[in-house]
This record gives structure tokens, C-alpha cells and sequence, in this order.
């Protein structure tokens, strides 16, 4: 029997209100071939599943029993940190009146050696809590259709529909373009989040599927985009304008990373760029978004403790990010602050 | 955005004065009351009650409060609280005695020596001449002997009446329109009429009856005059010249309005608040709700803005003042019962919006005058209600989004489609008059001026435990939870057998419906056997006096006079049921991860030995508030077969109509509630309105509302409640408020929502949340095309969004 076509996704999340027009669910693949330091979900990166551990939704190995040090054959399981917590116990005194009282409580947290740790998932199959948990699961696109089909009326109600974002979709190409033709085949919008760099004649067959592109430009200097994300920007600006001959509309977004793309500079060019695009087909460019850089990937990282390292900065002003605005609007360009 | 006018001076003085006085326990009318019963012990029924208000008209201080424009108070102080022991007083005499009252720490009072000394002095008179006493010498052996105690039905042996009789809104749209001079004089030509009759038959009791209306009426008239005399009074001694002349105006106004029509705005707010305080003043009321405040004044304000009798920002001042006096009420309750209603509340819905008969969006400018003061002033008092149709202006969507990020849960938001098809379906509103609803009480849809809907049914507002009916249902009768003494409680219910005995799960819901029959038959036996009493003793001349139907029939509303009447029930702990069938389903029939036997001794050992399959339970299982057909058909199951239960019985007055919110019962009766199958522990909170189990709606608002709207809620003609919380990183922009209000408008117009409260989650409410991660678990924050649990995030960056909260970004 032929297998079924499956995309290993990290997320699926309803209500995703900033990935595009209206209410819509993000449908998230996992691996990308991008290396940003800033990425704000590095488990989005490896292409295979990874076992993530959350600290605050463990509830310590004395209420499960050790679960998960005994569920590990290799034994990368072990006693971490032993903390406290305040839980709250609930009784009724004679009267039957009900109160409350904190009791502090110990957890004994536990240590992952992710050198032993092959990412079988043995741990997160028996982790109740999901404290422990495999990011990357397969999915095949009747499954996914069906899951985010159930808020279509939120989607019909609102302009809204399903993104299908990254890591970079166009890394699992067949599952993508299955997944938008048959999100189309059930008459919901669809937009594809994509860094724009794959080959074109793969992008070129989501043209009649994808109502809209969330197109990320990260920098205009080819040498600077190479240097830090670990590819050349070349590939992306021309299947950018491929995209605008093609009838493509693009949601341009520009992460804004402090001394990385954050100079005026910059963002002029791009907005030169997308001027350009707006050449090239009018009415292209439906909206430039500006996503100030946040830190809120430490933390994800954390919880996958990925070889590859992410970096910290101080997020921009709100009143720098206020001139980038203008400065785009000033070239006629649409713009909004995320 | 919506731009919200400044608070005059004045009124942010007043409402510094709200938040700063501590209420104090008055006795003006206790006394007045008590001297009145003591000595007219001959008069019974609707004369009694009738010349007991009269007598309050007559002789009740009049009393201004510095600064006020509009004026008419149930005491001699700011902020102070009258008694009314003519409803229940065993507990007043006990929280007297031992200081509970103003010890307490939930509502406390201040009680002045001489009130504490009279009171207790007299109270014995009342232990048995009230409602309360009453009401327990009926309570049938079988039923207190027997039955009472049993976590279900929500009936005690004693003291049903401690909590007032309300639920309802009358026709304040007649006592500001036509004014209490006609009303009277359509009663005296009644009794003119029925002198020449005979009286046969019952019309010697609507001959009594119009003599109670008459007689009120020429009480509230008096009352206004004594009023007016008092700010003329006033106005004489008055140096500072701005004020004499508002004390001159008042002195005015209420010389003409309460007995005429009122002739403007400032009119029209002081007649319908003074008939607000007289229909307090009369009876112990709770959640008398005011109706469609906005549609009875817009006329007037709108025809005083056009001729420039008055400004925006001077009408606003007098709503606002009008506002501060709503919050100014309040009344003890029992140091129980605040538990459940706390904050000094009374409950006085307002319901704003709509449509008008026509089908035509009704919003005008009082509209947002409502919602401003609400917005504006941040008062615990009145809630407000917003009816939305198809056609809601955005504007007004834009200021109801702007004051719910002010205040928590205000407005709560009703969809005009589906209140209407539940009060219309059963017959029980006529489709004429249906557009014209409103919000009484918590939730509960009625129409106001012409509806006696008794949502708190025998006075005392009884709700279904509906868990603890299901642990009766799978424990043969008898309630797991132990007696006060420890030892085990009786077999209350029917015999449905245990859990271990049942062979799928059709069995159990069985066991557990044939529970809620036996246990809501027995709440409407109690509230109609309280309603075959209630009539005699506290009759209501001052609500029938204006409500439609009376007049007609000659019948006071609790006889049934208004033109439409009905019963609401109300049942607590959905989610809990759902959760539990859901989960039986699923770990001892489908997937036999666990046996009934395992299961059973899991829940009536609390878990404890059992720590393995609760962490399974609560991780595992499928959940209802997930968008899960296979977990939501049971949401479908319990909310249908509890309405075909409910609305399977009739009241002496009319049809009983189902409900399902718990105001914060949900923690109360928590608990007094057994472990239950859902992995819920024993006295922990029971799921709030027909919202999910705490913490178990992980896939987001839309997966949220899809499961709700399984809940068939056009058969809830009592009102649903759904809370939903929001952090405020949802609607910090244009574009994020818009996708709520598609989010809201999906559900009301899509998929038969009929309500829905935001809380736009305040910074108090996060920084709790950093301190008690469990009580917040499904909080997700959005920023910059990222969202994560808030509890999850990191602590640094959960003070970030704290402090981009406070500034507003």
C-alpha cells in the first residue's frame, strides 16, 4: 500500500489573529533551511521531532511516580532541580464553610542529558502533565483539513482562513501544496508564510492555491543576509518578483532585529523594494509588517536546548518602530506594527 | 478608537466618596416597619403590605447627600443600608449577637449601638412573623426530614427567604411616561367600577387589590412632595449660590414628577430613579433590574441635546450622578450569602442596545451615555447588558470593546437572534412584544414592564448542584461527601446503582438523568409550594402598580397578574458532567485503560493511592471546550435532557424556563462536592457557566465557542453564562478588536450563542496570575505574530507585558 503523504507540524493554532486577513488557524512545519539567531521558535528549525521539556507544567517526579526517569532505556533521564511550589489545598471546616490554604509543596524537577537523548519519545508518551513533549508530529492533510475545517464559520464570518507557515512550509513542498489546493477544494483562504527561499518552480505551484503570501524580508544586503541567516537573500527578492508577475498578493513582514536590519537604511531599501513589486503588478504588496523583535524565544529554546544558539537583545522602542512606520508610509506603502 | 468624555468634578468627588465609605447599617425603616406590624397585627394580605409603604411615605427622613442632583434615598446616611425583616431575620439575629456582621470579612458593616440594641430587642417578633418562618412551617416533613442536605436541590430544612425576592423588571417606562397621578386614577376608577358589582366571585380581591395600588401610589406621591419640601428647605440655608439653584430645581422636579409625567431629561432620570428607590423601599429586593434604561430616556435626552436645553457633557453629568446613586444601594446579607454575591452588591442589570419594534437598531445617545458612565466610573454597580443584532453600529461595538478593556466582564454582550428564539420558542413571550427583552438579574432574558419571571423563583434563588446529582447517579443515591460529623450521609436519591454495576456508558446517563428528574421535581415542588403561600403574606403593590397585566386583571404579580408570567431554574457545574461522561466513555468503555471498579475507587478515595490515573485523567482525556464531537455530543446530552426536565413542569402562574449560571456558586458548591470522575478533587470549584472544565479548553476562543455552541441555548430561555478571558494584548489594536467582534458576531449570528462576557484580563489580574499559574493556564498572550501561555512565559517578559498593559500599548 502506498504511504499517505504526512507533514511533520510543531503547532496548529486557532484564533492566530496576526498571521494574515481575518481569524485564522496557523498550521506550523517544522524545519527550516534559515538560521536566524533571532528566531523566535527554534523548535520550528530541525526537521526531525524533538523532545522539548516545559519546567513550569512539571509537577515533580514524587506525584508521578518517576515516570519519565523509568520510561528512558538510555537512562538521559535524572533527578534535576528540587524547588517549591505553593499549592493550593481545599477544606471544609465543620460548619461547612470552604476555604482555601497555599501549602508549600516540594517538586523534584529533572535533568535531560541531551547527549544520551536520541528524541525516541519514550518519556513524552508517559509525561500525563505534557511537561515533556515531542515537537514534530505527522500529519497527513485530510487530518489537518479536518481539524482546522471546524472553525470555518469563524474564517467566513471574519475574511479569515488557514496560514500554513514554517519553520519554511516550502521544505515539506508536496505536503504544502496538497494541504493549500485541498484547504481550497473546501473553500477556505489560505496564506502561505514563507521566507521565499526555495526553488521557484516549487513556489510557482502554490500561485493557484495561496490568496496570500506573508513574505518575510529580513535584509536587502545579500552579504549580510548570508553572513547571519546562513543563506543568500538572491533567490528570495526574485522569487519575490516572480510572485508579483504572477499575480501573487504579498504580505510583506520585516522582522525588525536591532543591529542586524533595524537601520533606516534598511527598511528604506526594502520599501524600495517593495515599490519595486508594486511595479512589477500593482495592488501586490497588501501590507508591510513590521514585527519588532522580542526575546520570547529564549524561552522556547530552553525547553529543546538546541545546538544551535539564539540571541538576546534588547527589543526596539516603540517610538523607533513608530518611525520606521512613517518612513514606509512616506513611499505610499501600507504598514502595520505587530 | 472610541473617546470616552472627562468625569466632571463633581461626579469624580461623589464616586471617591462611593469608594470610600464603608456602609453602615440604618434604622429608620426597621423601625418603621416593626412599629407598623406590632401595631396593625389585624391587617393582613395587600392592605397590609399596601399601608406598610405608605406608612415608610409618610415618615421616612428625606435626606440629600451634598452634591447631589438627583436625590431619593432608602436611609439618612451616604452609603447606609436599610433592613427588611419582613423577609427572613434568623440570621441577622444571630450575626448581630455575635458580631459577625461586622466582623466578617466579606461585606462588613458598621453597626451603631442603638441599631444593634433596637434591633435585637425586637427581632423575636419577627422570627416568626417573616416570609422565612413562614415558608420552613411548610416545608413538608418528608422533604426536611429526609431529603434536605442532599448537595442536588438547593433547598435547606429552614431560612429559604434570608435572600430576597427580585428577579424582574416593571414598567419604569410608565412611571416616567405617564407618572403616578394617572396610574392612581386608573386604579380608583377600578374600584369606582367594581363598587357597583357586587363583588362576586374573586372580585373582591382585585377590588383589594386596586385599593393596594391606589394606596401606593398616593405613598410614592407624598414621598416625591416630602422631597421636594426637603430641598426647598434646603435650598433656603443653601450660601453657595450654583447649589441653592440646584436645590431650588430639585425642589421643583420633584414637586411635579412621581405624580406627573416627566417633561425632559433631568425629568425623566429623577422620576425613574425616585420609582427605583420606592420599589426597594417597599420590599427586599435583589436584582430588580431596570430594563432598557437607555430606550426610556433617549427620547428626552435626545430631544433636550437638539434644542440645546442641555449639553452633551451636562446630560452626562446627570447619568453619571444617576449611576453613583444605583451603586449607592446596597443590603446586608447574611455572611453566606455575600459569599456567593459579594461586593455589596444589588444587582440592578441595566440592558442597553437592541433593536426597536421595527426590527431597527435602537442604539441612540443615552446608549452611550450608559456605557460611558460604566466605563468611566468603574462602579461594581449597575452591570450592564448589551443586546446585539446583525446591525449593531461599529461605533457602538467600539465603545462596548473599550469599556469591557476598562471594566472586566462590562458589558456582557446577548444576541437579539437567540434570546428571542428562547423566550418566544416555548410560548412563553408572545413574538410581538419579544424584541423589547431584557437582561434581569445575572443573565436571565425576560421582558421587562410585563413579565413576573421569578427567576429567583421562591425569593431565595435556588440552583441544581448538577455534579453532585451525577455522584448520586453513579453511588446509588447516596452522596459520597461525608456528613458535617464525619460519618457517611444517607441514601438521598433514587437507587441508580454504582459505577462498577454499569456496563456502558448509556447506563450511566441514565442513572444520572433519572437523579436530576427525582431532584428537579422536588425544586419545583418547594418553589411552588412557596408560591402558593408567598401571595398572601408578601404581596407587591408597588412593582404591579406600573407592571403590564396588573391593571388589566386586577391581580397583583405574585397572583400572577402580569401579562406574562414564568419560573426560571438554574443549574451549575456543566462542564463537570460533560467532563465526567466524557471521560467514563473513554478510559473504562472505549479504550479500557481503566475499569468502573478502578475508576469508582479513585473517586471515593479523592484520588489519594490513585495519583497515576488522575494525572492521566487530567492530561490525557478528551475535553470538552475543544471543538471534540466526541466530548461535545455529551455537552448536547446534559443541557438538553436538563431543559426537557425543567420545562416539563408548569408554576401556578405559568411555564418554568431553564438556566445555567452560577454567579459564583460555582465555588461555593465546589466545596460541598465530592471528587469527581473528571479528575476533579473534593471541595474544589465546579466549572463556571456552561463554560469548560477550569484550565481543560487548551485549542483556543474559536475550539472554546464551537463546544458551547453544542449546548442547545435557544432551549435556556433563564440565561446562559460564558466567560471568556482575554489578555489585552488581543485587542490592543484596531485590527485585534475587530477580530473579537468577528469572533463574538460568528458566534451569536453563526453557530446560536446567546452570551458572552469578556475579561479583558487586568494587570492585577496578571500579576495574580504570576503569583498562581494554575488559575490561569489557558491566558494566551499575542505579541508581534507570537503567542504563548502567558503563565509560560518567562518572568522578565511577563513583567514586560505587565507594564506595556498598565501604559495601555
Amino acid at each position: 500500500m502506498e504511504k499517505k503523504l504526512t507533514g511533520k507540524t510543531y503547532d496548529i493554532q486557532g484564533f492566530s489573529v496576526q498571521d494574515g486577513p481575518g481569524i485564522r488557524t496557523t498550521v506550523f512545519l517544522k524545519g527550516c533551511p534559515l538560521r536566524c539567531p533571532w528566531c523566535h521558535s527554534p523548535e520550528s528549525q530541525a526537521f526531525e521531532s524533538q523532545l522539548a521539556w516545559m519546567a513550569m507544567r512539571c509537577i515533580g517526579t514524587q506525584k508521578c511516580e518517576d515516570a519519565c526517569v523509568n520510561a528512558c532505556k538510555l537512562g538521559a533521564i535524572s533527578y534535576g532541580e528540587l524547588t517549591t511550589s505553593m499549592v493550593k489545598e481545599s477544606e471544609v471546616d465543620e460548619n461547612g464553610i470552604g476555604r482555601d490554604r497555599m501549602v508549600e509543596t516540594p517538586v523534584q524537577k529533572i535533568h535531560i542529558d541531551r547527549k544520551v537523548c536520541t528524541n525516541c519519545g519514550d518519556c513524552a508518551a508517559v509525561c500525563h502533565p505534557d511537561a515533556l513533549y515531542m515537537c514534530g508530529t505527522d500529519y497527513t492533510v485530510e487530518e489537518i483539513v479536518e481539524r482546522v475545517s471546524k472553525d470555518k464559520p469563524f474564517y467566513d464570518h471574519s475574511g479569515g482562513g488557514v496560514t500554513v507557515s514554517g519553520g519554511e512550509a516550502m521544505s515539506q513542498p508536496d505536503f504544502t501544496i496538497a494541504l493549500l489546493k485541498a484547504l481550497k477544494e473546501k473553500d477556505i483562504n489560505t496564506a502561505l508564510d514563507t521566507t521565499g527561499y526555495c526553488k521557484w518552480e516549487l513556489l510557482e505551484k502554490t500561485v493557484p492555491y495561496a490568496d496570500l503570501y506573508l513574505y518575510d524580508l529580513k535584509h536587502m544586503d545579500n552579504d549580510l543576509h548570508k553572513r547571519v541567516v546562513g543563506v543568500p537573500n538572491e533567490i528570495i527578492l526574485e522569487n519575490a518578483k516572480k510572485l508579483a508577475a504572477a499575480g501573487g498578493k504579498l504580505q510583506v513582514r520585516i522582522p525588525v532585529i536591532p543591529q542586524f536590519n533595524d537601520s533606516k537604511e534598511n527598511i528604506r531599501k526594502t520599501g524600495e523594494f517593495c515599490c519595486e513589486l508594486e511595479k512589477i503588478n500593482p495592488g501586490t504588496v497588501t501590507m508591510i509588517q513590521l514585527l519588532p523583535y522580542h526575546n520570547l524565544g529564549v524561552m522556547k529554546w530552553q525547553r529543546i536546548q538546541d545546538d544551535i544558539p539564539i540571541m538576546e537583545a534588547v527589543p526596539p522602542t516603540d517610538e523607533y518602530m513608530q518611525e520606521l512606520k512613517t518612513l514606509l508610509e512616506d513611499m505610499g506603502l501600507p504598514v502595520c506594527i505587530h | 478608537m472610541y473617546q470616552f468624555s472627562p468625569i466632571a468634578p463633581r461626579v469624580a468627588a461623589m464616586r471617591e466618596r462611593y469608594r470610600n465609605t464603608q456602609p453602615e447599617l440604618d434604622l429608620n425603616r426597621y423601625k418603621l416597619v416593626t412599629e407598623f406590624y406590632m401595631e396593625h397585627r389585624d391587617i393582613t394580605g395587600a392592605l397590609k403590605r399596601a399601608y406598610n409603604f405608605k406608612n415608610l411615605c409618610e415618615k421616612m427622613p428625606p435626606h440629600v447627600n451634598d452634591g447631589e442632583i438627583i436625590v431619593g434615598s432608602l436611609t439618612a446616611k451616604y452609603r447606609a443600608a436599610a433592613m427588611f425583616p419582613e423577609n427572613s431575620v434568623d440570621w441577622l439575629k444571630e450575626e448581630l449577637t455575635s458580631g459577625l456582621l461586622w466582623e466578617r470579612e466579606t461585606d462588613p458593616y458598621i453597626v451603631p449601638d442603638e441599631v444593634r440594641e433596637y434591633v435585637l430587642s425586637t427581632v423575636d417578633f419577627w422570627m416568626q412573623e417573616c416570609m422565612s418562618a413562614k415558608m420552613n412551617s411548610y416545608i413538608p416533613e418528608i422533604y426536611r426530614d429526609h431529603l434536605a442536605g442532599n448537595g442536588c436541590c438547593g433547598y435547606g430544612p429552614q431560612g429559604q427567604n434570608a435572600q430576597p425576592v427580585g428577579h424582574f423588571c416593571t414598567g419604569y417606562r410608565k412611571a416616567v411616561d405617564k407618572g403616578f397621578k394617572a396610574i392612581k386614577a386608573e386604579a380608583d376608577a377600578k374600584i369606582k367600577e367594581l363598587e357597583g358589582t357586587g363583588m362576586v366571585g374573586t372580585t373582591a380581591r382585585q377590588y383589594n387589590f386596586y385599593r393596594s395600588i391606589s394606596i401606593v401610589c398616593e405613598g410614592m406621591i407624598t414621598l416625591a412632595k416630602r422631597y421636594s419640601a426637603h430641598c426647598a428647605d434646603l435650598a433656603k440655608k443653601e450660601k453657595d449660590a450654583k447649589r441653592k439653584a440646584e436645590l431650588e430645581k430639585l425642589a421643583v422636579t420633584l414637586d411635579w414628577v412621581v405624580e406627573n409625567p416627566a417633561r425632559d431629561f433631568y425629568e425623566a432620570v429623577q422620576a425613574l430613579w425616585f420609582y427605583e428607590m420606592c420599589v426597594m423601599l417597599d420590599a427586599n429586593m435583589h436584582g430588580t433590574s431596570m430594563g432598557r434604561v437607555d430606550q426610556y430616556l433617549g427620547k428626552y435626552a435626545e430631544a433636550d441635546l437638539a434644542s440645546g436645553k442641555l449639553t452633551r457633557e451636562e446630560a452626562q453629568e446627570i447619568m453619571d450622578m444617576y449611576y453613583l446613586k444605583v451603586a449607592e444601594l446596597n443590603k446586608p446579607w447574611s455572611a453566606g450569602a455575600v459569599l456567593a454575591n459579594p461586593g455589596y452588591t444589588n444587582g440592578q442589570l441595566f440592558t442597553l442596545g437592541g433593536v426597536d419594534k421595527d426590527g431597527n437598531d435602537a442604539t441612540n445617545v443615552c446608549t452611550y451615555m450608559c456605557l460611558e458612565a460604566a466605563g468611566r466610573l468603574l462602579l461594581h454597580d449597575p452591570p450592564q447588558a448589551l443586546r446585539i443584532h446583525r446591525n449593531t453600529p461599529k461605533e457602538l461595538w467600539d465603545c462596548a470593546i473599550e469599556v469591557t478593556k476598562r471594566a472586566g466582564g462590562v458589558p456582557s454582550f446577548y444576541s437579539d437572534d437567540v434570546v428571542i428564539d428562547a423566550l418566544t420558542r416555548t410560548g412563553r413571550i408572545g413574538k410581538e412584544d419579544a424584541w423589547d427583552y431584557c437582561l434581569i438579574g445575572c443573565v436571565e432574558p425576560s421582558l421587562g414592564g410585563q413579565e413576573w419571571p421569578a427567576c429567583g423563583g421562591n425569593g431565595t434563588e435556588t440552583y441544581t448542584n448538577i455534579v453532585n446529582g451525577f455522584l448520586m447517579a453513579i453511588n446509588n443515591g447516596y452522596n459520597p461527601m461525608p456528613s458535617p460529623d464525619g460519618k457517611p450521609g444517607p441514601q438521598f436519591g433514587p437507587a441508580t446503582g454504582y459505577l462498577y454495576e454499569m456496563n456502558s456508558i448509556e447506563e450511566v446517563m441514565k442513572a444520572y438523568e433519572d437523579q436530576i428528574r427525582f431532584w428537579t421535581t422536588w425544586d419545583v415542588n418547594l418553589r411552588n409550594i412557596f408560591e402558593s403561600i408567598a401571595p398572601n403574606i408578601l404581596p407587591q403593590p408597588v412593582v404591579s402598580a406600573t407592571m403590564g397585566g396588573c391593571m388589566e386583571k386586577g391581580m397583583d404579580v405574585m397572583d400572577g397578574g402580569s401579562k406574562y408570567n414564568s419560573t426560571g431554574l438554574s443549574c451549575v457545574g456543566v462542564g463537570n458532567v460533560v467532563d465526567c461522561l466524557a471521560i467514563i466513555d473513554h478510559v473504562c468503555f472505549k479504550t479500557k485503560k481503566y475499569t468502573t471498579r478502578e475508576l469508582y475507587d479513585a473517586v471515593m478515595a479523592n484520588w489519594e493511592g490513585y495519583e497515576e490515573m488522575l494525572n492521566y485523567i487530567n492530561g490525557e482525556c478528551p475535553r470538552y471546550g475543544n471543538a471534540d464531537p466526541e466530548v461535545d455530543k455529551y455537552a448536547t446530552f446534559v443541557m438538553e435532557s436538563y431543559a426537557k426536565i425543567g420545562t416539563s413542569f408548569h408554576g401556578p402562574r405559568g411555564p418554568l424556563s431553564v438556566g445555567c449560571y452560577p454567579v459564583t456558586l460555582n465555588v461555593l458548591f465546589g466545596y460541598g462536592t465530592w471528587a469527581t470522575p473528571d479528575g476533579r478533587r473534593a471541595h474544589t470549584p465546579l466549572s463556571d457557566g456552561i463554560g469548560a472544565v477550569q484550565g481543560m479548553d487548551k485549542s483556543g476562543p474559536t475550539a472554546a465557542l464551537t463546544s458551547m455552541a453544542k449546548v442547545p441555548q435557544n432551549l435556556y430561555g433563564n440565561g446562559i453564562l460564558q466567560n471568556m478571558k482575554f489578555h489585552p494584548s488581543a485587542v490592543n489594536s484596531e485590527e485585534g478588536k475587530q477580530k473579537l467582534i468577528d469572533l463574538m458576531n460568528t458566534y451569536f449570528f453563526a453557530m446560536g450563542g446567546m452570551q458572552l462576557q469578556l475579561n479583558i484580563v487586568s494587570v492585577d489580574t496578571l500579576r495574580d496570575a504570576q503569583q498562581n499559574p494554575d488559575k490561569y493556564r489557558d491566558l494566551v498572550v499575542r505579541v508581534a505574530g507570537f503567542s504563548a501561555y502567558f503563565v509560560e512565559v518567562f518572568k522578565d517578559s511577563q513583567d514586560d507585558l505587565i507594564r506595556r498593559t498598565e501604559q495601555g500599548l
